[in-house]
This record gives C-alpha cells, sequence and structure tokens, in this order.
C-alpha cells in the first residue's frame, strides 16, 4: 500500500508537466502541418532552384538529431552575426520542432501529391480549375486520405519527441519524473509517466482511427 | 472563318514528333470522328484543342478568337491566360479514364466547376445538374461516390459533369476504350443523343461502327499525319489510301 500512495503522491506533481508537454505538442502539431503542406508543394514547384532548396532543407532537417537541432537554435544562434538572436527556450523549442517536423511531413505530403493520378490534374484543368483551386478542392482532400497511416506516426513520435526539451530545462512530464526519481532514488516514478504517454497516444490513436474511417466513406 | 480551325500543328515528345502538320477546320454543329492505330497521334491532337499539350508550332483559332499563333518560322506563341481560361471554358472534355473526383458524390462532381469556376451558387446551378442527370439516366445515383459506379455510369456522369459547364464544344478521348463492351453501348447512345441535338463535336475513338454511324466526317491519322478523311460512307467503304484501307481491315 506504500507504493500506491506513493504513486498517488507524486501523480499530480508529474502531471504539472502536462501544460509544456501537451502545450508544445499542439502548437508544433498546428504549426507544421501547413508548412510541411506548402513545404511539400514547394518541393514539386516547376522552378528548379525552389526544388533544390527544399530538398537541401529536408536533407538538413532529416540528416541531423533534433537534439542537435534545438542546442543549435538555443545556443547556436544568438552567435550567428546579423540574424543571431537569443530566443526564450519555448521559442525556441517552437521553432526547432516545427522545422524538424514540417521536414518529414513535407515528404509525406510530397509522397501523397504524387500518388494522385495525372488525370485528377487533367480533369480539373479542363473544367477551368486554377491552380490553387485544383490544389484545395481535389488533390490536397485525397491526399489526406492517403497520408493519414503516415501521419498519425509522426503524430504520436512528436508527443514523444516532446520530452527532448528536458534539454533546455523546461519541465515537460518525464524531466519532472526524473528529477523525482533522483531525489527518491525510485524509479516507479517512470510507470507514471509512461502512463502518463500511454493515455495521450490512446487519445491520439483513437482520433486517427476515427478520421481514417470518416475518409472510408469513398474508395479511389 | 470555320468555328474551329487547326493549321498545321507540330508536337514533339522528347524531339520525338507526334503531330507532322496535322490541320482541320470544323463547322459549328459539326461532329468529327478521329480514328488510327495507337500512337497516331490522335489523342494528342485532341488535347492540343483542350490545351492539356502545348503545341510547338501552328495556329489554333477558335469561334474567331486565335489560342495559339505561329509567325513565319517561329515558335507558337499562346494568348493570355485570360484568353486561354475563356477558350478552355468553351470545350467539355470527356477523358478514357473518366478522372471523376473519387472524393466526391456524383452530385458535387457535377456542381464543383460551375460553383468553384464560375461562381454560381448551388441552387443556381441545381435545376440544370437534375436536367443533366436525369438525360444521362442517372439521377438516382446522385448521392453516391463514383467507386460505386460501373464504368458505363462513370463516363455518363463525366459527360454530365463537362455539359454543367455549358461548352459549346465537346472532345471524347476515346470514351469507351476503358470500359467492358457490354457497357459500351449506354455510352455511346448518350454522345449520339449529343450529336442529334447539334453539340460540335470531336470523337476520337476505336468504336468504328459507332464513328460511321455518328460522325459527319471521318479522319484516320497515322504516324503523325492525317491519311484520310472524308464522309464515313466513303472513308469506310471506298478507302482511298492503302493505310485507311490496311487499318480497317485489321479492325474487322
Amino acid at each position: 500500500m506504500e507504493l500506491i500512495d506513493y504513486l498517488l503522491k507524486i501523480t499530480p506533481v508529474i502531471a504539472n508537466g502536462l501544460g509544456v508537454t501537451v502545450s508544445l505538442f499542439l502548437i508544433v502539431l498546428v504549426l507544421s502541418v501547413p508548412f510541411g503542406v506548402l513545404a511539400a508543394l514547394l518541393r514539386l514547384s516547376p522552378i528548379g532552384i525552389v526544388r533544390k532548396i527544399m530538398a537541401f532543407y529536408v536533407y538538413i532537417m532529416r540528416g541531423t538529431p533534433l537534439m542537435l537541432q534545438i542546442l543549435f537554435i538555443y545556443y547556436g544562434l544568438p552567435f550567428i552575426p546579423y540574424i543571431g538572436v537569443q530566443l526564450d527556450d519555448t521559442t525556441a523549442a517552437v521553432i526547432s520542432f516545427v522545422l524538424n517536423y514540417a521536414a518529414y511531413l513535407c515528404e509525406i505530403f510530397r509522397g501523397g501529391i504524387q500518388s494522385i493520378p495525372k488525370g485528377q490534374y487533367e480533369g480539373a484543368k479542363v473544367l477551368g480549375f486554377t491552380y490553387v483551386q485544383t490544389m484545395r478542392k481535389i488533390i490536397l482532400p485525397q491526399v489526406v486520405k492517403r497520408v493519414l497511416p503516415p501521419l498519425a506516426n509522426e503524430t504520436i513520435n512528436l508527443l514523444k519527441d516532446t520530452s527532448l526539451v528536458y534539454i533546455l530545462a523546461m519541465n515537460d512530464v518525464l524531466r519532472i519524473t526524473r528529477g523525482i526519481v533522483q531525489r527518491d532514488f525510485d524509479t516507479s516514478a517512470f510507470i507514471v509517466a509512461a502512463i502518463f504517454y500511454l493515455i495521450m497516444t490512446f487519445v491520439l490513436t483513437n482520433i486517427f482511427n476515427y478520421l481514417e474511417k470518416r475518409y472510408a466513406v469513398y474508395d479511389e | 472563318m470555320s468555328f474551329i480551325e487547326m493549321k498545321e500543328i507540330e508536337k514533339s515528345f522528347d524531339g520525338l514528333p507526334v503531330l507532322k502538320k496535322v490541320s482541320l477546320s470544323m463547322d459549328k454543329g459539326e461532329v468529327v470522328a478521329i480514328i488510327g492505330p495507337s500512337g497516331s497521334g490522335k489523342s494528342t491532337f485532341l488535347r492540343c484543342l483542350g490545351q492539356l499539350e502545348v503545341i510547338d508550332r501552328g495556329t489554333i483559332v477558335v469561334d474567331g478568337t486565335p489560342l495559339v499563333q505561329t509567325e513565319g518560322d517561329g515558335n507558337a506563341v499562346y494568348t493570355d491566360k485570360k484568353t486561354q481560361q475563356a477558350l478552355l471554358l468553351k470545350m467539355g472534355m470527356v477523358f478514357q479514364q473518366f478522372n471523376l473526383f473519387p472524393h466526391m458524390t456524383v452530385w458535387d462532381n457535377i456542381l464543383i466547376a460551375p460553383q468553384m469556376v464560375k461562381g454560381m451558387k448551388a441552387a443556381d446551378i441545381a435545376p440544370t445538374a437534375e436536367a443533366l442527370l436525369k438525360k444521362v439516366g442517372l439521377w438516382e445515383k446522385k448521392d453516391v461516390y463514383p467507386s460505386k459506379l460501373s464504368g458505363g455510369q462513370k463516363q455518363r456522369v463525366a459527360i454530365a459533369r463537362a455539359l454543367a459547364m455549358n461548352p459549346s464544344i465537346m472532345l471524347f478521348d476515346e470514351p469507351t476504350s476503358a470500359l467492358d463492351p457490354e457497357l459500351t453501348g449506354e455510352v455511346l447512345r448518350t454522345i449520339q443523343q449529343l450529336a442529334e441535338e447539334h453539340m460540335t463535336m470531336i470523337i476520337v475513338t476505336h468504336e468504328m461502327a459507332f464513328a460511321r454511324q455518328v460522325a459527319d466526317r471521318i479522319i484516320f491519322m497515322a504516324d503523325g499525319i492525317i491519311q484520310e478523311e472524308g464522309k464515313p460512307e466513303d472513308v469506310f467503304t471506298n478507302p482511298k489510301s492503302p493505310r485507311t484501307k490496311a487499318f480497317l481491315d485489321s479492325m474487322l
């Protein structure tokens, strides 16, 4: 019973970290999806130099650790001439997460856009649709259905990746938990943290299942 | 001047010429069927008129408005975007692969273009859409998604969708080639009906009997040029070109 009392005592403390975890997760998700779509459209631009720049951006973001990117934005940016600024920890975290996740989402959306048959563009074109109308009404709604499974993966990854902000001393769920473990010399706090993450991923999984069902009303 | 004037159209894909100075002039209300072996350039020719291909050289004038012109030895020069769009809206195009929008119901497939492109309200386009769906015999299917339709039904929806934009020219790019043989009839009857209403039409097809029956003029294309053209009776019963004769024999 001592263990249960202990767990009940630390649970509200760990729950204090939910604010950082959930808000970072939501802000990054809401920002990185539109940036990812935009990046995918630029990645498929008819202008060669734009395509190359986007490919390079994706390469950098996928080719270096997210932790390194966070450290660079927070500690390295102030030393860059002219554009160098010292960001506060939350802003630095949001910017590095959005840059990183938009790159992964860019590739997911690019694959989705490229999987739509050419005939869809031609069907829209002969009806007089502009490029923007074609994308907004014809192509992207079909892309959403196709990218839901990989999108669910990235979303759940993001939720867990938010724990990297401990490096900026931000008190998310996992950093608070580590603090408790080190203070009490008791690893059972990790179980509580794991349950928090599992509950959140359970909610996300169900949201994505719901979306997949909703998009299942039509077949290709 | 003819309603549609296409003069000496030249088009290459990666240096490979597919159209070698192909010309066609058509009157309003005329129905032209283009026949010929695969790879003859007949679909490409149709797609040039539908602005899905950019021509290298030649002239296209529709209803007195130039779409693209070529001066002397120069390259083809297209008119401004606004005129291109205006000319595009005169055309309705139907594809071999239907190209319906799978994420929309039949009803929305028909309404979306008038709404988005012409800025019409759903209530204003609804009577036309209803009449068109009844015309192609699919009114009871208005709330289903395209995946639930047979190929012939899909193609009839595609025809209704094109007609909803009130085009003055209909282009058909092998409209029955992706259909099971028993489903071609329903699509051909719909096209036949349009011909009876004096819609100006160009039909690229492999359906010889249908071409003969519906068209005012037959064009036989092979190797990127028009080998022969004329009235259906003449081309089918008494072909002048040996190429035409060999092709027609092979189709029997």
